[in-house]
């Protein structure tokens, strides 16, 4: 999005420059003084506010309503103003002030924190793109209840009451008292104790103890299956909960009347739906917290495990008539067993399995020993199974057979076009690029993670994996330079491949050198896959290879996912308590739980609205269903097709609506997925995520606190 | 300043209205009330006729269709004025789930009041109500006298200047009847105002300075208790120390005999009597206010 403001006046274009970022209100000094007169000035105005007494008076209702009015059909005359100008040249016109594209930039926004937030050079945010919307909303409900007023009472009249609905409402939000606030709350607390919210944990504990029935510690990735199943379980469990309790609460509070007494004191509206979602956000706190806890443990005794290693299953491993190492098997525990490898020197390693490994430690080498026959190691407990890796990404590019560069690989007839395959035993290659690559770093060398997908085109040694080889090549080589080979591996499908690729690196001529100092130029590096067997693929993706940065702690990645449950509770609660403010219970439940169920799909639902779908909206799929017609042919021209096609178009309209409206929840199982995958969940995820909790729950909380106060409680 | 004006209602009325905004029943029909500072007056009206309407009104619970309800001179929906006010409602609307001292700490919450105040508050208000020995107990363990005196506890945590009771007899044994009413009396000595609605007569003709008769949502009268009771046409003397023989030339003079005449002047009709009769002329020529009630009894 560019706004072009060339045809602007000079003083604009002098006071906020081009593109906004170079004018004379960015420099520092004035910049600085603007914008601590403005904080003082707000704060001031704020403190004056909350010491204040009373409701908007009769002048500042006109004052509000008049100054409302006079920037609404300002704000309209300078678009219309604006369209004209650029009337005829359609093609400059890069930006239009529908919601459409305000629900399109919030959704495409680049996830970047504060990147995201306030936009490259500190514009274009979606923080922008939010304060257009709220106030676009605004202007809408302003102009409808204006309008509503005026039928009855007249225009005139129509701006004072609407004046003083804005003053008053600004009022009950700046003069919001914590005491109160923290009475309602501790209310809602208790509420939610006496509604036997300890049953939630019952359901919970009873769940874990039968979970050993069906979750299977001998699958591929245990780790993922134990880590899915807590965060899904504690998920579904707590946000049903709070759903039932945030829409419940109010319409009880009304049947019941105790809300007479409470309004009946010096409350406002504000307060007590702050009240409420504040008492359940710390009822999901404390759940989540207890609930976070039992599941840590859980998953670590769950998965924790030993192994043991026979003497006797050690056997020599010969090359060529030479003993090269020996070779061994663990016991069999949680259905796998590890391959034991020994060097010759009598250095050995247990192979990673399920993603983990055991370490050995020196009492080991005793099974090494002539007289060892009959002896036995016990493992210690697994490694490498919970993680939070913090992964560094490169960019990927192709070479074909014939080495030369290309976009993308081979399709071998997958339908889901994700990966990209690289044939075997030729010059084709997958290569990524990474940046920021120093020693500092990396003192160790480069800790590549792989996850490769297999495509084989016979069946080869099954028992075995694909071989591939890992090469590196310095970015600023010439084209005729070729990769260095530095390993060669035996890949396991579709699970995560640690390899180290060390400092010092033998060249093809035998000559040892540093990898920084030989491969990496700028702190960029090339790193080669191939697939060394005839006839076979290794599918990759971009995301498929990374170098691992470093581990961050697993159970402070372990906290952020609840975090993400919580960000998730949040908005559950507020949606609750505003459809409680206007609807019954069980109607508050229902809506609730379809305005849960419409966040979840919420992508399918766009692209219902925006016909990006097979069938047609409601009416045509109906006739569909009736005429048995199958969702990819065309309907027939008629005036049938006509009639279900022009009613489909305001249920796609309020579809789109409704879309726009809702908050896209399906997005939030990025934190849950992080931690299963074991990956670290970045500080710009979290502060993206929070943003747009709070993005939905501030303006929601506006709304329920209007519904609230606009309505007749002892009706 | 006794005659400072408290509650001020102008043309208030009040319709409601269905899902299509059809009108179901005009519950209150401009309606126009003055009470003033440190006065009690009260509300009588049988079922339906508006009572419960027009204090909903004045607390901000329901909104006027037409009219206007100001309470301390301020619009009845505006929040502030309730840090003035103390209300019971027709039935204790308390969470039961709470003991009375965490009812009545969490109101005082609601009021803004520091904890220390607080605390003295509730220790006072707990004993002046008799709930000492069960200030622990749940209120779900309640009987519905003790109920009620929380309630009122709740009502008063303000020290509020305008009191608004809903029934403040229902449910008492007659000794928490007598101390009710004795309590809105002295909070009437303290000079504080009472609003206060009840279908038992006798004891709003015990407690109120002035009331108001609505039937149907329209006023039909409204006065000052001693005067309205007041017989005109009929002179009352009472008098005590007569023989059983005196008793007889009573009827002829009583200057005759030695008797003590203690009170001359005009005797006055029950409240319920005089209810009963608007109520009955009201139905007889519904649509006007009753006139003349009083002088005919």
């Amino acid at each position: 999005m560019v706004i072009d403001i060339t045809d602007v006046t000079p003083l604009f274009i002098w006071l906020l420059g081009p593109e906004w970022t170079e004018g004379r209100l960015f420099h520092p000094l004035p910049l600085t003084v603007f914008l601590l007169l403005l904080i003082a000035g707000l704060s001031w105005l704020v403190v004056r506010l909350r010491k204040g007494h009373g409701s908007t008076d009769r002048g500042a209702a006109r004052a509000i309503g008049g100054g409302s009015a006079a920037a609404i059909v300002l704000i309209a005359l300078g678009i219309i103003a604006w369209k004209l100008l650029l009337l005829g040249k359609a093609e400059e016109i890069a930006w239009t002030l529908t919601l459409a594209d305000f629900a399109e930039g919030l959704r495409n926004s680049c996830f970047k924190g504060l990147q995201w937030l306030l936009g490259g050079g500190w514009h274009q945010g979606a923080l922008y793109w939010w304060f257009l919307v709220i106030i676009s909303a605004a202007a809408a409900v302003f102009v409808l209840g204006w309008l509503a007023v005026a039928l009855r009472r007249g225009p005139i009249k129509a701006l004072e009451t609407s004046g003083r609905a804005i003053g008053d409402c600004a009022l009950d939000i700046i003069r919001i008292s914590p005491r109160r606030v923290g009475a309602l709350a501790w209310l809602g607390i208790k509420e939610s104790i006496r509604r036997r919210v300890v049953v939630v944990f019952a359901v919970f504990i009873l769940i874990l103890l039968f979970a050993g029935w069906f979750l299977d510690p001998g699958s591929i990735d245990p780790a993922r299956l134990y880590l899915n199943f807590v965060l899904t379980t504690t998920g579904y469990l707590v946000i049903l909960l709070l759903l039932f309790l945030s829409s419940l609460s109010l319409p009880a509070d009304i049947k019941s009347r105790t809300l007479h007494t409470i309004v009946t004191k010096p409350v406002r509206s504000s307060e007590v739906v702050l009240g409420r979602i504040a008492g359940f956000t710390a009822v999901a706190t404390c759940l989540l917290l207890i609930m976070g806890v039992i599941s840590y443990f859980f998953v670590e005794r769950g998965l924790a495990h030993t192994h043991v290693i026979d003497a006797d299953s050690l056997k020599t491993v010969e090359y060529a008539g030479r003993p090269t190492g020996r070779q061994g098997v663990t016991t069999r525990v949680h259905e796998h067993r590890h391959k034991v490898v020994v060097d010759p020197s009598g250095n050995g390693r247990v192979e990673t399995e399920q993603g983990h490994w055991h370490e050995l430690d020196e009492d080991w080498k005793e099974l090494l020993s002539k007289e060892s026959a009959g002896k036995k190691y016990q493992l210690g407990q697994p490694e490498g199974m919970l993680l939070a890796r913090v992964p560094v990404y490169g960019k990927l590019a192709f070479r074909n057979r014939e080495g030369e560069s290309t976009d993308k690989g081979i399709n071998v007839g997958d339908e889901w076009t994700y990966r990209s395959y690289i044939e075997g035993g030729s010059l084709a290659a997958a290569v990524w690029t990474f940046q920021g690559i120093t020693e500092e770093r990396f003192p160790d060398g480069l800790p590549v993670d792989m996850i490769l997908g297999i495509f084989r085109t016979h069946k080869g040694n099954i028992e075995k994996g694909v071989t591939g080889s890992l090469l590196l090549r310095n970015p600023r080589d010439g084209p005729d330079v070729k990769p260095t080979e530095v390993e060669i591996f035996e890949s396991k499908e579709f699970q995560i491949d640690n390899r180290l690729i060390p400092r010092e690196v033998r060249t093809p001529d035998g000559k040892k050198v540093d990898l920084f100092k030989e491969f990496v130029s700028d702190g960029e590096v090339e790193i080669w896959l191939r697939c060394v067997d005839m006839a076979q693929y290794f599918g990759v993706a971009q995301a498929d290879m990374y170098l691992r940065a470093h581990n961050a702690s697993f159970a402070w990645n372990f906290a952020k996912g609840y975090f993400g449950i919580w960000l998730l509770g949040l908005l559950v609660i507020t949606l609750g308590v505003l459809f409680s403010t206007f609807l019954s219970g069980p109607v508050a439940v229902l809506a609730t739980f379809g305005a849960l169920l419409g966040g979840l799909f919420h992508d399918f639902m766009f692209r219902l609205a925006t016909h990006q779908t097979y069938g047609g909206g409601p009416f045509e799929s109906i006739v569909r269903i009736l005429t048995q017609q199958n969702v990819t042919s065309e309907m027939e021209p008629g005036l049938r097709t006509t009639v279900v096609q022009t009613l489909d178009q305001p249920a796609a309209f309020g579809l789109w609506l409704l879309a726009a409206v809702l908050p896209d929840l399906s997005r939030f199982n990025v934190f849950s997925k992080c931690v299963a995958y074991g990956f670290n969940i970045p500080g710009d995820t979290i502060l993206t995520y929070t943003c747009r909790t709070f993005a939905f729950v501030l303006p929601l909380f506006v709304a329920a606190y209007l519904c609230l106060k606009n309505r007749e409680v002892a009706r | 300043m006794q005659s400072e004006i408290i509650i001020e209602t102008r043309n208030l009325t009040k319709v409601y209205r269905d899902f299509w905004g059809r009108q179901k029943v005009r519950a209150l029909k401009a309606l126009d009330l003055e009470i003033r500072r440190g006065e009690i007056f009260g509300l009588l009206g049988p079922n339906g006729s508006g009572k419960t309407t027009t204090i909903k009104l004045l607390l901000g619970l329901l909104f006027p269709t037409t009219g206007q309800a100001l309470v301390f001179d301020r619009d009845a929906r505006e929040v502030t004025k309730n840090e003035r006010i103390g209300y019971l409602p027709e039935e204790s609307y308390l969470y039961r789930f709470l003991n009375a001292e965490e009812t009545l700490d969490f109101y005082g919450r609601l009021f803004n009041m520091p904890r220390a105040v607080r605390r003295q508050r509730v220790a006072d208000l707990i004993e002046m109500v008799g709930l000492d020995w069960a200030k622990r107990r749940q209120l779900k363990e309640y009987s519905k006298g003790m109920t009620r005196r929380i309630g009122l506890a709740q009502a008063l945590i303000n020290d509020p200047e305008l009191i608004v009771l809903d029934e403040p007899t229902t449910g008492l044994d007659p000794i928490g009847t007598r101390e009710m009413k004795d309590l809105i009396i002295k909070l009437r000595d303290e000079g504080k105002t009472v609003l206060l609605c009840s279908h038992l007569l006798a004891d709003v003709q015990d407690v109120c300075d002035r009331i108001a008769i609505l039937y149907q949502g329209e006023m039909k009268e409204m006065g000052r208790v001693d005067s309205l009771l007041k017989v005109q046409d009929v002179t009352e003397i009472r008098v005590t120390g007569l023989s059983a023989i005196a008793q007889e030339e009573v009827k002829r003079a009583i200057e005759h005999n030695n008797g003590h005449v203690l009170n001359i002047g005009n005797p006055t009709t029950t409240l319920e009597d005089l209810f009963l009769k608007i109520i009955r002329e009201s139905e007889e020529h519904p649509g006007r206010r009753v006139r003349g009630v009083v002088e005919k009894t």
